[in-house]
């Protein structure tokens, strides 16, 4: 077990800059998340600290060694890859066995280490088969238990969960969860999906560009966004984002007047400002009860939620109500934002307005 | 008009006819040398099928003055050390233009295959006389030289090939998990290579069996392989197609028996790059 640093860190491709000038300290058992687009730099950040990217400046840290020069293999790391990166021609067993082999333990310790790695993913029925025997499920924890089988100082999982379907995406989540809260090993994970990196976060890290934009907690991530950007990835339907003017405090779309801004809000005016809402965050009322008077321009059941879209100019609210709201397509209703829970953020820059 | 269902049974039959068309021209050629193996000099020209059988000419091709059992070992020793050699060092050249980012990599890929554009008439000469200078005509060291020379092009690019369709994913697994480069490769990538090493193994070997210009060139004597000793039934009696029909098959056979044994790897090693 060991603490992780990035000081400095750069990944060039000549001119290109896949990650750009990185630092981050993660804790000794912590578990990071870096969450991203794709292209953002999440997973060559990891890569560098396997050793199968080579950094083109900074230092990466294991522990307080400086592991820049280490092979992937003296790293004493164990890592997840997306495709799982089995050994085909090898059994269930063989693959589970392989990192103790290789790295000299004696025969008689490898049989149980591999049993209880097993069992651990209730995988112990399948110990004799080939990967290509197994469902993507179950070759998902082949590659777990190959992880867990040695105790590594840090585990590093890349998008493990992305070529599951969905139902068992969320199950293996759940037992990703339970494995990472018994192990307490050092955990850096790479994910698009934002849900992945809320359940299974103490932080995630926000990246844009080959840069964090943001480290801190999920709560922290989804109720405090300190940029556009990361407002507007976390969260699912995306938060509602309308581009306009404050003037007096009151927010102004090209249409018109739009909403009477809070005493609280950070601005009393400003030029160029994007107004950040979460869906969940916009109560359906009766017309002229809300802030806004507009009519329904679709209505989509979910099942636990229903979400309501209008149109305001060139602009699309989506409110989630609760699953027995009852509206139809062309009604007049009212939309009333919670005060407490609006966003400002600085047009050109995407800054936060605080 | 012809219906829908008439008009692809039409076609259907029309494919057939095509296929058994191809198979009959690949085949005639080595049915009729099958047969001609076991003629008497005298039935060899008469296309009739029933005839008395005779091993008379395998035993005439195995002495004197044809000698063929020297060729058939010349043969073998050239053509199964020409593999044991080019295999290895392919796969070393194969997997590290398949992993590694050298530079000037797709020029030296290219070039590498460009050695066998030039045809073998043109550069005969010139080995003919670098070989007496170095003292390799006929000598098998030299027609295993040679038919490296031959060989390793298409190992490399076959090889690249399969090295290709290994998933990378699956490599670095393998480097985290704690094993050297070299460890990878004998770990990981030679018994998922396997088929298409085999592959490679058996086509080199192919080639290097039938080669038959540098052979007729550069030996006389002690290092003549099998396709040259073919050459020698065309006597001045005219002819000798049975004798020369029973070396094609002694020729033949190992080939037979070489991808039978190895039938499995060779359609695995055939199909890999397609099945991914």
């Amino acid at each position: 077990m060991a603490s992780v640093s990035l000081r400095g860190v750069t990944k060039a491709w000549g001119a290109v800059k896949g990650v750009d000038d990185q630092s981050l300290e993660i804790a000794d058992r912590e578990f990071l998340v870096l969450l991203g687009p794709s292209g953002c730099g999440k997973t060559t950040t990891m890569r560098m600290i396997a050793g199968l990217e080579e950094p083109s400046a900074g230092d990466i840290l294991i522990g307080e060694r400086r592991v820049n020069d280490d092979l992937p293999k003296d790293r004493d790391i164990a890592m997840v890859f997306q495709n799982y990166g089995l050994y085909p021609h090898m059994t269930v067993r063989g693959n589970i066995a392989y990192p103790l082999k290789v790295r000299g333990t004696p025969t008689a310790d490898i049989a149980p280490r591999v049993d209880a790695a097993a069992a651990q993913v209730e995988l112990t029925a399948l110990l004799d088969r080939k990967p290509k025997e197994l469902s993507g499920g179950q070759r998902q924890r082949v590659a777990l238990a190959r992880a867990i089988v040695r105790t590594p100082k840090v585990f590093l999982m890349d998008e493990p969960l992305s070529n599951l379907d969905a139902k068992l995406r969320v199950s293996m989540r759940a037992e990703l969860k339970n494995l990472s809260h018994r192990l307490q090993v050092t955990t850096v994970y790479v994910t698009h999906d934002q849900i992945e990196a809320m359940t299974l976060a103490d932080r995630v890290a926000v990246m844009s560009e080959g840069r964090i934009v943001q480290l801190g907690s999920p709560e922290r991530i989804y109720n405090d966004p300190e940029t556009l950007f990361v407002a507007s990835f976390i969260g699912s339907p995306a938060m509602n984002l309308v581009a306009g003017r404050i003037v007096d405090g009151v927010f102004s779309t090209t249409e018109g007047p739009l909403l009477t801004l809070p005493p609280s809000a950070p601005v009393r005016a400003h030029d160029q400002v994007v107004l950040g809402v979460r869906p969940e965050d916009i109560g359906v009322v009766a017309p002229g009860d809300g802030d806004i008077d507009a009519t329904v321009f679709a209505v989509e059941n979910t099942g636990d939620s229903v979400l309501t879209t209008i149109r305001l100019g060139a602009e699309t609210l989506v409110a989630r109500s609760d699953r027995y709201l009852k509206t139809v397509i062309d009604e007049r209703i009212g939309l009333r934002c919670s005060p407490d829970h609006l966003y400002l953020f600085d047009g050109p820059g995407g800054k936060r307005l605080r | 008009m012809i219906g829908g269902r008439a008009r692809r049974r039409l076609l259907e039959a029309g494919q057939v006819v095509a296929i058994l068309a191809f198979i009959a021209i690949m085949l005639v050629p080595i049915l009729w040398i099958a047969l001609a193996a076991f003629k008497r000099h005298v039935d060899v020209y008469q296309l009739k099928l029933v005839f008395t059988p005779t091993f008379e000419n395998f035993a005439r091709v195995f002495a004197e003055p044809y000698d063929l059992g020297t060729k058939l070992f010349n043969s073998t020793i050239v053509a199964t050390v020409t593999v044991l050699i080019a295999i290895p060092i392919a796969t070393a050249a194969a997997y590290a233009f398949s992993r590694f980012r050298l530079r000037g990599q797709t020029l030296l890929l290219v070039v590498i295959l460009a050695t066998q554009f030039v045809p073998a008439v043109v550069i005969v000469l010139p080995f003919f006389l670098m070989f007496r200078d170095l003292g390799l005509l006929d000598t098998l060291t030299g027609l295993v030289i040679v038919n490296l020379a031959i060989v390793m092009p298409f190992a490399v690019w076959m090889i690249k090939g399969f090295i290709d369709g290994i998933p990378v994913d699956t490599e670095e697994a393998a480097l985290v998990d704690g094993s050297s480069r070299l460890q990878v490769i004998r770990n990981i990538v030679l018994p998922m290579a396997a088929p298409g090493l085999v592959t490679a193994g058996i086509f080199c070997f192919i080639i290097a069996w039938n080669e038959f210009l540098f052979a007729l060139i550069l030996t006389s004597r002690e290092a003549v392989t099998l396709p040259i000793g073919l050459a020698l039934f065309k006597a001045e009696e005219g002819d000798l197609w049975n004798l020369m029909a029973a070396a094609g098959i002694i020729i033949m056979v190992p080939m037979f028996v070489l991808a039978l044994l190895i039938r499995r790897h060779f359609v695995q090693g055939m199909t890999m790059g397609a099945v991914r």
